[in-house]
């Protein structure tokens, strides 16, 4: 238990040594967060399939409950329930086009993951930095819980509960508690909680920063504490569900699962749940009383309650949809928490795009119009006028413009344009559109996978600690 | 060069209001140029200069302080135009409920509040050059330079004054070359 006391120290110490510019100490912050005998408690897992390469390496390092697909390698961290999925690394001899370069990929893509604390994060890939094709490093950072690492290789960074780094290199960096960024490359910047700020250099910028004693109600971080607030007390109350599922070894899925379908052995599904062909529901995904139309997914940590989605919804990573209707096409972005009532559903008509980090919470039913950007908080008409705006009227914005919390800069049509194609691809990788023949994604690619369990050190100076592991093919 | 003893000065403690009153007595007394003074130097106990209040920090105090504009300055970090950030701050005040005692609380206010305090470069030696003091405006994107003699503040150097200097010996410069071509 000492040394993995002693490490720590270390990764703390690093991520002050980084942070010292912005003059912030992470220690009152995480030295406490997770107990060491928690750390000891949980087998890690990693799969297997004939579709991803298989070459992981542990060093040094614990890895409490989480869960590895594809190249990654793991050395002096710790990582609590977390998920590295690699099932999107570039490969050896691509082409990765970059504005008017077309870069080969010298060999195939790793995570590399030193010197770093992930408390219940995602980390997936897609990175687009023509720097570092083939390393997608995250160093010396720390990532509190429900924190996305998507694509966005970090050195030096903090990130509160419920942040999402998309997209974007980021280093030296404080990304506060429920805050979205997506905006290429970003460095020693002091983040405050609560900020959505998505930028294409030259093209456009947006940025909405939630109102924070509203935000506070549904999730609050400080020093001293765990994180609190209404989505910790969501997934806290769903989390017995999840015991059971790692608890048991075999496990056959409680739903009819369609042949271009994929479910997840690791997701929890509650009864009179509905799912459809090339339905795509990850690992960690909760769903009750779910209808999965044709081609919609859940990604980890989202849960669907109560709620239709019709088909070809996406529901990002760490999305919450709760009593609610989805038309077609609805893109439902990261963390975006989005609650209706028994009696006061919420509707959301086709193609609209819910904006990562949403909150839509309503008492009384609510519908947004066909075509309609959403974004920051919504709790009733009055928010709702004030944060969206159809994605027609948006495309005309060729200057600025402000609404309420809202900056937007730059060319309204080409943030659609981003948007819309991101949707497409997350759609084709996932495999919506796959034809019997053709077009696969994950949906069909990640079925039948194997899974293997690792344990740590049981006692002694090494608690804790996995042994040096490689696994090869 | 304006001798302090011209220049508009307020002792540590005084108001906004006071202050404005020492300029504006300032201003009427001063007839030596065309230029009017824009600033009021704040001194201690000692009649030593520890501050100085220009016509921006006097308009400045009155610019509303509230969290929200500060909120929005700060978007600037994001890689925001100074014509986006005007159009928030803009449309938030036409929302924000009207504050009517801005004048009232800004007269109150204390110089302390507002002033500047004079930086390294904002000194010039009462022997520098010309070269020099504009090569320091310049530099430091100063509107005046306290004049030093030893230790002690002498006087205030005023960029119209150093324009007007400089502009003499250009014009000087002019004719020399002029009656050289004549000759």
């Amino acid at each position: 238990m000492k040394e993995l006391e002693r490490l720590l120290d270390r990764i703390i110490q690093r991520v002050n040594i980084n942070l010292r510019e912005l003059e912030y100490d992470v220690n009152p912050l995480v030295q406490k967060l997770i107990p060491p005998n928690q750390m000891t408690k949980f087998y890690a897992f990693y799969g297997i399939t004939p579709h991803h390469p298989l070459h992981l390496q542990f060093r040094h390092s614990n890895l409490a409950g989480s869960y590895f697909l594809g190249k990654c390698s793991v050395t002096n961290s710790l990582l609590y329930k977390s998920d590295i999925r690699g099932d999107e690394l570039k490969q050896k001899a691509e082409l990765f086009q970059y504005q008017e370069f077309e870069i080969p990929v010298a060999e195939d893509e790793e995570i590399e993951i030193d010197d770093s604390f992930l408390i219940k994060t995602l980390v997936h890939n897609f990175s687009h930095d023509p720097e570092t094709l083939e390393k997608f490093f995250i160093r010396d950072t720390i990532s509190t819980h429900y924190a996305n690492i998507h694509g966005s290789p970090s050195d030096g960074c903090f990130l509160g509960p419920f942040s999402t780094v998309d997209l974007t290199t980021i280093r030296d960096c404080l990304v506060g508690t429920f805050s979205y960024i997506q905006a290429g490359e970003v460095s020693h910047l002091n983040i405050e909680p609560g900020t959505v700020w998505v930028r294409s250099p030259e093209t456009f910028n947006f940025l909405y920063r939630f109102p924070l004693q509203r935000l506070n109600n549904y999730i609050y971080f400080a020093a001293g504490g765990s994180p609190q607030g209404v989505f910790i007390d969501f997934v806290e109350d769903r989390k017995e569900a999840f015991q059971r599922i790692f608890n048991v070894v075999n496990l056959e899925p409680s739903v009819s699962v369609p042949n271009s379908a994929s479910l997840d052995r690791f997701a929890v599904i509650r009864p009179k749940t509905h799912i459809s062909e090339n339905v795509l529901v990850s690992q960690r995904a909760f769903l009750q009383n779910a209808w999965l139309g044709k081609g919609a997914n859940a990604q980890e940590h989202s849960y669907i309650i109560n709620s239709r989605l019709e088909g070809n919804d996406i529901t990002a990573h760490g999305a919450k949809i709760i009593e609610a209707d989805l038309g077609k096409d609805v893109f439902v972005g990261f963390n975006c928490f989005l609650r209706g009532r028994p009696e006061s559903r919420l509707t959301i008509g086709q193609d609209s795009i819910i904006m990562p980090h949403t909150i839509i919470d309503v008492h009384k039913p609510m519908t947004i119009p066909a075509g309609y950007l959403v974004w920051g908080l919504v709790t009733d008409e009055k928010d709702l006028k004030n944060n969206s705006m159809s994605l027609k009227a948006f495309s005309k914005i060729n200057t600025r413009f402000s609404k309420g919390d809202m900056i937007f800069e730059g060319s309204g049509a080409e943030f659609v344009t981003v948007f819309k194609e991101r949707i497409q691809h997350i759609l084709e990788a996932n495999g919506a559109f796959f034809n019997g023949h053709s077009n696969k994604g994950h949906a069909q690619q990640n079925q039948n996978i194997s899974f293997n369990t690792i344990q740590p050190y049981p006692m002694g100076e090494q608690e804790g600690l996995y042994p040096t592991i490689i696994i090869r093919p | 060069m304006v001798p302090i003893s011209e220049y508009a000065t307020v002792a540590v403690g005084s108001t906004l209001s006071e202050a404005v009153l020492a300029l504006e007595k300032a201003q009427e007394e001063y007839c030596h140029t065309q230029y009017s003074h824009r600033a009021v130097l704040v001194l201690d106990s000692n009649k030593q200069v520890v501050g100085k209040v220009s016509q921006l920090d006097f308009l400045r105090s009155l610019d509303p302080k509230d969290d929200k504009i500060e909120r929005i300055k700060d978007i600037r970090k994001f890689g925001f135009s100074s014509k986006s950030i005007a159009l928030q701050q803009e449309q938030y005040r036409r929302t924000a409920p009207p504050n009517k005692d801005i004048y009232t609380k800004a007269v109150k206010l204390k110089v302390e509040e507002f002033m500047q305090t004079p930086s390294e470069g904002e000194y010039v030696n009462e022997d520098t050059s010309l070269d020099t003091a504009v090569h320091q405006l310049l530099t430091g994107h100063h509107l005046s330079l306290l004049v030093t003699q030893k230790k002690k503040i002498v006087g205030i150097l005023r960029m119209p004054d150093v324009f007007a200097a400089t502009f003499h010996v250009m014009k000087e410069v002019e004719a020399t070359k002029l009656g050289e071509d004549i000759s």
